[in-house]
């Protein structure tokens, strides 16, 4: 008899049970729907370290919003460039960032990323398509040349007997602009210096390649003594002012870098005048702001590939060695930065405002 | 090719060459000295400015740190153990532990002792796994040269002296005009090339090097001539990473590798048979002397630097084809 | 009849030739056990996504040039003259092909014969060099090593790379043929190609008996010379032709393309039973499995995103490992 009585409980308890199993399952549903997933490829080439770095930053960013984040490494050849945008494809991520040391080629991954309808973020080199986010290199190139030239300037009255470009060819078209650049920058300061004093040689981007090739350079204008250096980074412009200290060639020689890696610290070579800080590593403060924030939020921003007219800007930071004293080295940089709010750049804690 | 030779009788020609002061090396020494004479004239020529103070300089701290590990390679070489391939690795470990204890404020002597032992430690290291596992050693050494820049990475990125240390100012300096690295250089290939005919230990290596079973026969343990040799040549590219670390600025762990074809060329010019038994050490003056100027010359040709590839490729491809075709002659 | 007395004469026929093929199928089958122990690896940490098509398609557009030029230099290496130089000329061959395409403005078809001839020239140095002259194979091929990374940097001036993009060569380079790369599977067959010619065919018995005693060889009757200039040639010309296919899968060419590609080859050889400084031991199928191991690591650890430089440590790993077992097999002892 009670079990008659209860049916009527039984049958509403079990709706109401039902109801409430199918709401949570309603609701487990929405919540496990797929976390945005965000795809980095570092560049790869072992003797820059701000590459690794870029990575960390971005994993650190992408855990604070609670995205899943994969990252592979472009270990600086192009085989596996093109692999490893074959393998973020399959992993189905949602957007990708990039740091692509073999432009060349961009062409096939841009085609690929296309066709699988992920957008791309690149760092510094530009390709059609690819949201630019990164530095305009010429105006960092013009920024230190016209530091140095202000130096060269008020030491010597522009009297200079060689300018030292140490070229990183491999960097292709950001070779062109940033130590083209840093050349165009001098020659606003100084405009007089003849044509046969500008000698270019390949420092191949570090320290390595640009001792030996300085030497045979210098040794090459053996009656050359106020020299002026600039590079495509600090490193090759640092391998051009060691090679002049081993050839006593060293008392009237100041250099000028780019990316600021060896001007922090307590080795900087003393004849480091200065170097342009682009804060590479936390360039993914950038990225995530402009592009793939509002992506995320299924708010795509529109493309804009060209570095005149970039999704984001990064600006350039012309230090000299005795302000760079007062800016700590990479990895203080990167605590600095996780630790500050949201959307707080390196430029905004670290370029000391003249 | 080499392997064969200890499967049948030696060629009376090949007795001949087990010798350290080879017809063959007087032969090898006037063509290499001949064409650095050849190289040196005519970029005289081309620019008289070539003959300067600032050449030698140049072409001096270009030789010191690659003579020195072409000493270490010509020991495992002529030792029959063929090449090293991960000198690359030693030095930069080396390098680094030496710039790390110099930043941490050890007394210099030690840490000069320090920056051996690591390169000794490292040759022990590959010693074992070659003599244990019974492994060819260009397989062993590629390998743990892989294995052990990939682990240097996971701990540094870059790694450098610091600036104000004697060790620095001596490694940038000068002594009796030369470079302060090019001396040790010097008197390594002298001590070296002196000693390897006069000693037990430098007698067994080139025995084992030209016939492992005709040296088995006369009593002399392989194992102990192999660990003898990886742990000295080990000690020596410590020496090297010394001069490295005191000359070379802020560096990677990959570094090294730009130093790994200009010394196997350097050995190998040098008459250093990759077959084993045979070669001389002081030679190396000659051939790393010679292979060091190629460089500097083209920026006086106005070449870039991307000649410099192409001639010395083309170089030691010359040099050993005379040297096979000069091998062939005597064996007939 | 004669032909078959020579071979049983000369050793190399009757007992040698199973010991060899014993030796080539024992490698291979270990190398087999090791390939499944990573796709059992591969399952079990990844699922069976591993053996997607999509994954797969990854894997083998990946391998299937430096497959390719491992066929190819393969009898190099069985003859007993390793040519270290396949790498630069790979990149000689990518950096001539995109300059004639595009400085020269050639269409893709006048670029091939041209790079090819190139390549097949390079390659008669090195063999004159080694075979007529009697140089140390390792120290010509590593000088032409040198001389050929130093033609890519003057080639690919001033850029560092050439963007050489055409369209149909991509097409047919990212081709598929039913679920796997259309190049993969044509690597695939001239992997089984060489490997019947050089366990079947009396060609590949020629090539294995030079390697293993070229004097013994040689009193049979084979030419060493001719073998061996000819396996040289061979091996270029499959740089020649990696070099080409490259330019269609990366639509580029820089100065860098090809390093290490030695390494990777000669490696994964290793790994699959062949010697470097031995001929007459090893299977082209060896070099296949050894190239499939490496790259099924690789792969496991990019999919679950491992720092590359854990990638070079457990390959380098594998290597030592791979050697250490083929010694133990009976192989090729140190002493």
């Amino acid at each position: 008899m009670s079990l008659k009585l209860k049916l009527p409980t039984i049958i509403a308890g079990a709706a109401i049970v039902t109801s409430m199993l199918a709401m949570s399952v309603g609701l487990i549903g929405a919540a496990s729907a797929a976390p945005f997933k965000l795809g980095m490829a570092i560049g790869g080439e072992p003797s820059q370290d701000w590459q690794k770095a870029q990575g960390e930053v971005a994993a650190a960013l992408a855990k604070q919003r609670g995205w899943e984040y994969v990252e592979l490494s472009n270990n600086a050849d192009p085989a596996v460039t093109t692999k490893n945008a074959d393998i973020f494809i399959q992993d189905k991520v949602n957007a990708v960032i990039e740091f692509n040391g073999s432009p060349a080629v961009n062409p096939v991954i841009a085609a690929k990323f296309a066709a699988a309808k992920i957008p791309e973020v690149t760092y510094d080199i530009a390709q059609k398509g690819f949201y630019f986010v990164g530095i305009d290199n010429q105006a960092a190139g013009l920024a230190g040349g016209e530091a140095l030239g202000n130096i060269a300037k008020t030491k010597w009255n522009c009297d200079v007997d060689l300018v030292i470009s140490s070229e990183g060819q491999g960097a292709g078209i950001v070779n062109t602009w940033r130590t083209g650049g840093m050349r165009d920058g001098i020659k606003k300061v100084c405009p007089d210096i003849p044509a046969d004093k500008w000698v270019s040689m390949e420092g191949g981007g570090q320290v390595a390649v640009a001792l030996p090739a300085g030497r045979d350079l210098l040794a090459a204008h053996p009656d050359a003594k106020k020299i002026l250096v600039v590079g495509i980074n600090d490193s090759s412009v640092l391998g051009v002012l060691q090679a002049a200290e081993q050839l006593g060639r060293a008392d009237n020689i100041i250099g000028w870098g780019q990316d600021g890696s060896f001007i922090t610290g307590p080795n900087v070579d003393p004849h480091l005048a200065g170097s342009v800080f682009y804060f590479l590593e936390g360039y993914a403060v950038y990225a995530l702001r402009d592009v793939i924030d509002p992506i995320a939020a299924g708010n795509a921003p529109p493309v804009k590939d060209d570095p005149g007219n970039p999704a984001s800007k990064v600006q350039p930071c012309p230090v000299s060695a005795a302000a760079a004293a007062k800016i700590p080295d990479m990895a203080g940089r990167v605590t600095a930065l996780l630790a500050a709010p949201k959307g707080t750049t390196e430029y905004d804690l670290f370029c000391p405002k003249a | 090719m080499s392997d064969a030779a200890t499967t049948r009788p030696m060629p009376v020609g090949r007795k001949v060459l087990l010798t350290a002061n080879l017809p063959a090396g007087w032969g090898t020494a006037s063509l290499v000295a001949g064409a650095w004479l050849l190289l040196v004239l005519a970029s005289a020529v081309h620019r008289a400015d070539f003959l300067s103070y600032q050449t030698l300089l140049a072409v001096a701290f270009t030789m010191a740190i690659v003579g020195v590990l072409a000493v270490a390679q010509a020991l495992v070489g002529m030792s029959g153990a063929i090449l090293d391939l991960s000198q690359p690795t030693a030095l930069t470990l080396a390098g680094a532990v030496v710039c790390q204890l110099l930043g941490m404020g050890w007394p210099i002597p030690i840490v000069l002792v320090a920056g051996i032992l690591v390169g000794a430690a490292w040759g022990l290291f590959n010693a074992t796994i070659i003599v244990v596992g019974k492994l060819n050693p260009i397989i062993v050494t590629l390998a743990t040269n892989f294995i052990g820049t990939a682990v240097m990475f996971l701990i540094f990125q870059h790694i450098q002296a610091p600036i104000a240390s004697p060790v620095v100012a001596w490694g940038q300096g000068n002594f009796l005009g030369l470079p302060n690295i090019w001396w040790p250089m010097v008197a390594l290939v002298l001590i070296v090339g002196f000693l390897l005919p006069r000693t037990a230990y430098g007698r067994h290596a080139i025995a084992v090097g030209g016939s492992r079973f005709a040296a088995q026969a006369r009593g002399i343990s392989l194992k102990k001539t192999r660990f003898a040799i990886f742990i000295s040549s080990g000690a020596i590219v410590g020496l090297a990473s010394i001069m490295f670390a005191a000359s070379n600025g802020p560096f990677a762990p990959s570094a090294g590798t730009t130093f790994q074809l200009p010394v196997i060329a350097g050995v190998i010019l040098a008459g250093v048979s990759l077959a084993g038994g045979r070669g001389s050490i002081w030679l190396i003056l000659l051939s790393v002397g010679f292979l060091s100027t190629v460089p500097t010359s083209l920026v006086f040709f106005g070449l870039s630097s991307n000649w410099q590839a192409v001639f010395q490729g083309f170089i030691l491809i010359v040099a050993v084809s005379i040297d096979g075709w000069r091998a062939r002659r005597l064996q007939r | 009849m004669s032909i078959d007395t020579a071979d049983n004469r000369a050793g190399s026929g009757g007992l040698d030739r199973h010991r060899l093929r014993d030796l080539a199928t024992g490698s291979v089958s270990s190398i087999a056990v090791t390939l499944v122990v990573v796709i059992g690896v591969g399952l079990s940490w990844i699922g069976p996504d591993f053996l997607s098509q999509s994954n797969l398609n990854i894997i083998g557009s990946f391998v299937a040039v430096p497959m390719l030029v491992a066929a190819f230099s393969s009898f190099a290496l069985l003859a007993g003259v390793v040519d270290l130089s396949i790498g630069s000329m790979v990149g000689v061959s990518s950096c001539l092909t995109a300059t004639l395409m595009t400085t020269a403005g050639w269409p893709l078809a006048a670029a091939v014969p041209v790079t090819l001839l190139t390549c097949l020239a390079l390659g008669a140095i090195n063999a004159t060099a080694v075979v007529i002259f009697g140089a140390d194979t390792i120290a010509a091929t590593l000088g032409m090593l040198v001389a050929l990374r130093g033609v890519c940097y003057l080639l690919a001036q001033p850029m560092g790379s050439i963007t050489a993009f055409d369209t149909d060569f991509y097409t047919f380079t990212n081709l598929s043929a039913g679920p796997l790369p259309l190049l993969f599977v044509i690597s695939i067959a001239i992997i089984a190609i060489a490997a019947a010619i050089v366990s079947r065919s009396r060609l590949g018995r020629h090539v294995q008996a030079v390697g293993g005693d070229d004097r013994a060889a040689s009193r049979a009757g084979i030419s060493v010379a001719r073998v061996r200039f000819a396996a040289l040639l061979l091996s270029s010309l499959g740089a020649g032709i990696a070099g080409i296919l490259y330019v269609g899968q990366l639509g580029s060419a820089t100065n860098l393309t090809g390093t290490g590609l030695e390494f990777q080859v000669y490696a994964a050889m290793m790994i699959g039973g062949y010697s470097i400084l031995r001929g007459g031991v090893g299977n082209p199928l060896g070099a296949a499995l050894g190239l499939l191991v490496v790259a099924g690591t690789a792969n496991i650890l990019d999919v679950q995103a491992v720092s590359p430089f854990y990638t070079n440590i457990i390959v380098g790993l594998l290597l030592l490992a791979a050697v250490l077992l083929d010694r133990l097999r009976g192989g090729d002892s140190y002493e």
